[in-house]
């Protein structure tokens, strides 16, 4: 469904993504790791057409998106929750689920408050607050609310970024049921998580971004049992190691010479 | 010191602030969009004056059909506007968009001063002349219309923004333009449309206070000033602030004038605003901003 | 080019003098003799405006009003108590210095439109002063009659004769303008202009600058207005000390280019003659101006003195005149000696305090609450003096609040941070940096507009003292410090390996030297603690590798490091000691290898398990 190839994105004087490549099929969770800074919401900006690339091809349903406006991008199907939630904090939880509907076409009021339905049905406490304003509600209701409208786009592709950043354990875990389900309903997914164990358990595959490059890509299942993983987030290479080896051999010979 | 004068202080008060409000709400309107200081704001007060005027003197136009004649053409007006002086300087920093909105303010002025002549012009009223007594307390009818046709004017507005979906995805796009975008909100055209309902905010405006004032270039010059004034001390970038602003600023002036000094008039409103900016920068509804290290 | 530049400045100076004897020949009729005379008295104004505006970077809208202060404190005591007319030129400039302060003190607070309305409102108030304290000003009716100055037995009644005293201090205030800009009050001005924070944290006092910057435009203006008020037909209304007539200083300071002192004068003059050349325009003249503003803002927003920098000319002819001067010459000298390769020591004049492995820096229970958000929530740290310490945990943990509280951006909710024995809880950035604790930003903070050297300058305000008037006037000691200053800057630049890029532009630098220019101007004020703040964001592997060297390079030389990074291989190949938060509070501490292999720390980034999915 999603086809990105050779991606190179510029933040400013920086260059954040140095060629990425990646692809996401019909029905899938696929996970997009990395430490922070890794280049994972520049990947999202980069596909959603709020950054443009200069060089490389993203193809949507076999159509190329590239240099495409935000909002074409939307009307063709794919839906964004960026990373901090974004609902509009003046508006109330159903101004938000209904604003959620603008790239709908030919949708009928029907098939609206059916999806709206069905998004109370996964996120009880929205249908308790509908008339609360965004800024009222709390972190994870926020959350919540922020998945339920884009689900209100009737996207085929989500985009998810960071949907547990911030959120206490137990509502992390709600989430990513809902995500799941979400899944199993028919929506593909393309999830970008710092929290990657949490991640891989409910993805198909995972690709992990580290400093604008893919270093590792694979099954999720593979992914969660590779002890590399620590490497990449933690730092915890063998070159580093070594580095840090004969650091300590060098100063205790620096500290001698200095000493006389 | 009687109830009466009082009373009449008050209500001249609410209606200059009506009017204050109102252009303070075309400004609040303009920047939650644009994140631009729109300092020829006084000016789509002015402007729609002038052509009311002229309407009326030249052609003859019944009132109904005047101002909507006038509405229109300001409606017009703010879409060229947003065009022409906003557009190219979207992506400039603060100080040329401040004085690039200030020089359209000075062409304005010598633009209307040239189309319409050197001299300030009566615009006719629609209300009769003479003051109502109402409850003993003498009142020009002019400022009774004023304060309901701005509460006529806010209802509408409060309907349209909270009960249409186009009201609500213009919200939307002054609250998280980004997140608009990412929706498929047209953000361009959310954008037009607020230079266009601004500039008639500033239409009915200047249809409602020109009746009071004489009809010149320098009409908007120290409104716009003081409707910016509004806005801070109400809370910038707040609805309810700029309007509540406005009706504190009128009241508080015709106060301050009458009982302390009528020669610093037009001072009081900027003293309000360095003492709000003192003590209460984001003033009475605002919130704070703290630059993020 | 043949000609030194050396010889040419003192002919320079001769072919000014013989124009300005010589001008008044040349223009034979009164009429644009006083026409010359308020030309200069608006440049004047403008230049002051040029400083608050363009090297302080403060929108100020209440020019005029200064201007007619001046005018009227002079016009006042001159017709009311007969002072000589020198008296109030003093008095001009003074008083209406005194009222920047005035209007500088409230409004420190405020930045953009602001300050623009504070400014507003403040120069209509002073319009309504002057037009109702009629016993003092006249009110509307102005004041008449007011007297020409003496130069001994002979009185400057004549345009002409004016005009001699309105060149010659044009040529002095213009002078003292320029020199203002190439010192350390200069650069502190524009320090603030271009990123206020970083000048705070950098050292510059910010508050004691901008009141500065206000006072001393406000008193250019209040010269100019007693040149308005002693020239042409002797009589001053309120009516020209309007906020129009703050736009239109606005507006000549604008289109000479903002930041130039030449392009104040010359935006000043153009904007005085145009209405005479075109006065066939008759009614349109405004609108033709207004829509000229608009035109330059949009496409020539930074002025004049922006399209003739652009020129090729111009670069040639600044680059011919600075060939001569000392900077030049300095880093000529400094490039050929030492060519040497290896690990350079940078100056520091770090005290060699006592080399114990005692704390440096010692935080007690430092919390930051932003309403119910608990950011930081009771953290207790310590960085040993001559280690390098990495702050480190997952988005959100309060790393960068923690840094913000110790360089003073941040008023810490509770707690307590003590700087070698020293408690600067609390304190004002610039106060903390003479304390020896200097930072570097997240999204680099520099001075962009200014030079690299010129960055690196800055850094070493804390440790120079040169105040305005030796700014201006440059005596001996002025001078022997600004060479310390610099030579010290070009070592530190040499240093991190900027050698060569001494006077671009810093903006202009790839990002990756630009980090490396934050460096050397944290360095530069020569601190005990050296906070950075994800310094190897954005860099390639290369780049990252060099900084790892520069930091082993400063740890050795006794400077200590705090730094916050994301960059994990980065952290555990630098670090002598790890700190790593969650939730704004400390989850562990200890070395590389120990934090490795630490459960909560692998949970904290990798995600613990939470529940079944």
């Amino acid at each position: 469904m999603l086809n990105v190839e050779g991606i190179e994105t510029w933040y400013g004087a920086i260059q954040a993504l140095k060629g990425i490549s990646l692809d996401v099929e019909q029905g899938e969770i696929v996970a997009l790791l990395g430490a922070n800074g890794a280049g994972k919401s520049t990947t999202i900006k980069t596909i959603t057409g709020m950054l443009k690339p200069s060089k490389g091809k993203i193809d949507f349903q076999g159509r190329g998106i590239v240099g495409w406006e935000v909002e074409d991008i939307a009307e063709a199907g794919i839906a964004c929750v960026p990373e901090g939630r974004h609902i509009f904090p003046g508006l109330s939880v159903i101004d938000n689920l209904i604003l959620g509907t603008t790239p709908r076409k030919n949708s009928s009021k029907a098939d609206i408050d059916r999806d709206m339905e069905r998004v109370f049905h996964l996120f009880p406490p929205l249908k308790e607050f509908k008339d609360r304003l965004g800024w009222q509600l709390s972190g994870g209701q926020q959350q919540m609310l922020a998945i339920g409208r884009g689900l209100m786009s009737a996207a085929k592709l989500l985009l998810l970024d960071e949907p547990s950043l911030g959120l206490a354990p137990v509502l992390v875990q709600e989430v990513f049921k809902v995500i799941n389900e979400i899944n199993k309903a028919g929506t593909t997914i393309l999830l970008v998580e710092q929290n990657a164990r949490m991640a891989l358990l409910i993805a198909n595959r995972g690709y992990v971004l580290e400093t604008g490059r893919l270093t590792l890509t694979d099954t999720a299942a593979n992914l969660l049992a590779n002890e590399e993983m620590k490497a990449h987030y933690l730092g915890a290479h063998a070159h580093v190691k070594e580095a840090r080896q004969r650091r300590r051999e060098a100063g205790r010979s620096k500290a001698n010479s200095s000493r006389e | 010191m009687d109830l009466s004068t009082n009373l009449q202080m008050l209500t001249t008060g609410l209606a200059m602030g009506s009017i204050y409000g109102l252009v303070a709400l075309g400004f609040v309107l303009i920047f939650n969009a644009v994140n631009v200081v729109n300092f020829a704001q006084g000016e789509f007060v002015m402007v729609p004056a002038f052509v009311a005027v002229w309407l009326m003197e030249v052609f003859h136009v019944p009132y109904p059909l005047l101002y909507l004649i006038t509405v229109v053409f300001m409606g017009a007006f703010g879409i060229a506007f947003q065009r022409i002086a906003y557009y190219p300087l979207r992506n400039r920093t603060f100080l040329p968009v401040v004085i690039s909105t200030i020089g359209v303010s000075i062409f304005l002025k010598n633009g209307a001063q040239i189309v319409f002549g050197a001299e300030p012009k009566l615009m006719q009223r629609p209300t009769p002349p003479d003051a109502l007594n109402v409850f003993g307390v003498f009142i020009d009818p002019q400022f009774i219309v004023i304060i309901l046709c701005t509460l006529a004017l806010l209802v509408f507005q409060h309907f349209f923004f909270e009960k249409t979906k186009l009201g609500k995805m213009m919200q939307a796009t002054a609250q998280d333009k980004e997140m608009a975008r990412l929706l498929g909100i047209r953000v361009a055209k959310m954008i037009a449309i607020t230079f266009a309902y601004s500039s008639i905010l500033g239409a009915a405006a200047g249809i409602l206070v020109g009746p009071i004032f004489y009809v010149a270039k320098e009409m908007g010059g120290m409104l716009g000033l003081k409707a910016f004034c509004s806005t801070i001390v109400g809370g910038f970038g707040n609805v309810p602030g700029a309007i509540l602003g406005g009706l504190f600023l009128g009241v508080v002036e015709v106060f301050a004038a009458y009982y302390i000094s009528s020669a610093y008039r037009d001072g009081f409103a900027f003293i309000i605003l360095i003492l709000v900016l003192l003590v209460r920068p984001q003033g009475f509804f605002g919130e704070k901003i703290a630059e993020k290290a | 080019m043949c000609m030194n530049p050396r010889r040419v400045k003192p002919l320079l100076f001769v072919v000014l003098a013989l124009g300005v004897l010589v001008f008044p020949k040349v223009v034979s009729s009164s009429y644009w003799m006083n026409l010359t005379n308020l030309a200069i008295s608006f440049s004047i104004a403008c230049l002051g405006l040029n400083i608050v505006l363009g090297y302080a970077g403060q929108l100020s809208l209440a020019q005029a009003a200064f201007w007619g202060v001046g005018a009227y404190t002079s016009a006042i005591l001159t017709t009311r108590l007969g002072m000589p007319v020198w008296t109030g030129m003093i008095a001009a400039f003074f008083v209406a210095a005194f009222f920047g302060v005035v209007l500088g003190i409230p409004t420190l607070k405020l930045s953009g439109h602001y300050l623009a309305m504070a400014t507003i409102g403040f120069g209509i108030i002073l319009q309504l002063i002057l037009i109702n304290a009629i016993w003092l000003t006249g009110g509307s009716d102005g004041i008449t009659k007011i007297p020409s100055p003496w130069i001994g037995s002979l009185e400057l009644k004549d345009p002409n004769a004016f005009f001699y005293v309105a060149a010659v201090s044009l040529l002095l205030f213009t002078w003292a303008a320029i020199r203002l800009k190439g010192s350390r009050v200069g650069r502190a001005f524009m320090a603030i202009r271009e990123n206020e924070m970083a000048a705070e944290t950098t050292g510059v006092d910010s508050t004691y600058y901008k009141i500065m910057a206000f006072a001393l435009s406000a008193g250019y203006a209040g010269f100019g207005g007693w040149l308005f008020a002693h020239s042409a037909s002797h009589y001053i209304s309120p009516d020209t000390f309007s906020f129009e007539q703050s736009v239109m200083l606005l507006a000549m300071a604008v289109l000479g280019g903002n930041g130039s002192a030449m392009g104040a004068i010359v935006g000043a003059v153009l904007l005085t003659l145009l209405p005479e050349v075109l006065r066939f325009l008759k009614d349109s003249y405004m609108m033709v101006y207004a829509a000229g503003i608009v035109l330059v803002m949009i496409f020539m927003p930074g002025g004049i003195a922006s399209l003739v920098k652009a020129l090729k000319v111009s670069h040639r002819l600044a680059e011919w005149w600075n060939a001569g001067s000392a900077v030049t010459q300095e880093i000529a000298g400094v490039a050929s000696a030492g060519n040497g390769s290896g690990p350079s020591k940078f100056p520091a004049t770090v005290a060699d305090g006592p080399r114990s492995n005692g704390a440096l820096l010692t935080v007690k229970g430092l919390a930051k609450h932003f309403g119910g958000l608990r950011a930081v929530d009771g953290v207790d740290m310590e960085v040993r003096r001559g280690e390098i310490q990495a702050l480190i945990g997952p988005n959100g943990s309060g790393k960068t609040t923690i840094l913000n509280m110790l360089s003073g951006l941040y008023v810490p909710t509770a707690g307590e941070i003590v700087l070698d024995g020293v408690m600067v809880t609390g304190q004002k950035p610039h106060v903390i940096t003479t304390h020896g604790l200097a930072r570097t930003f997240q999204n680099i903070r520099l001075f962009g507009e200014l030079s690299v050297l010129d960055n690196v300058f800055i850094g070493q305000h804390c440790h120079s003292r040169a105040g305005l008037v030796p700014s201006v006037f440059r005596p001996p000691s002025q001078q022997a410090e600004e060479t310390r200053m610099r030579k010290k800057a070009l070592e530190l630049l040499k240093f991190v390996g900027l050698r060569g890029k001494e006077l671009a532009q810093a903006k202009s630098l790839p990002y990756g030297q630009q980090r490396l220019l934050e460096l050397a101007r944290a360095l530069a004020s020569d601190p005990k603690l050296l906070l950075l703040d994800e310094p190897a964001a954005g860099l390639n592997a290369n780049e990252t590798e060099a900084l790892v060297e520069l930091l082993f390079q400063i740890r050795d030389q006794g400077v200590t490091i705090l730094l916050v990074e994301h960059d994990m291989s980065l952290v555990m190949n630098v670090s002598d000691h790890i700190t790593v938060l969650n939730f704004g509070r400390k989850i562990a501490e200890g070395s590389a290898e120990a934090i490795e292999g630490n459960q909560e720390v692998i949970n904290a980034y990798l995600g613990a398990e939470v529940g079944n999915a």
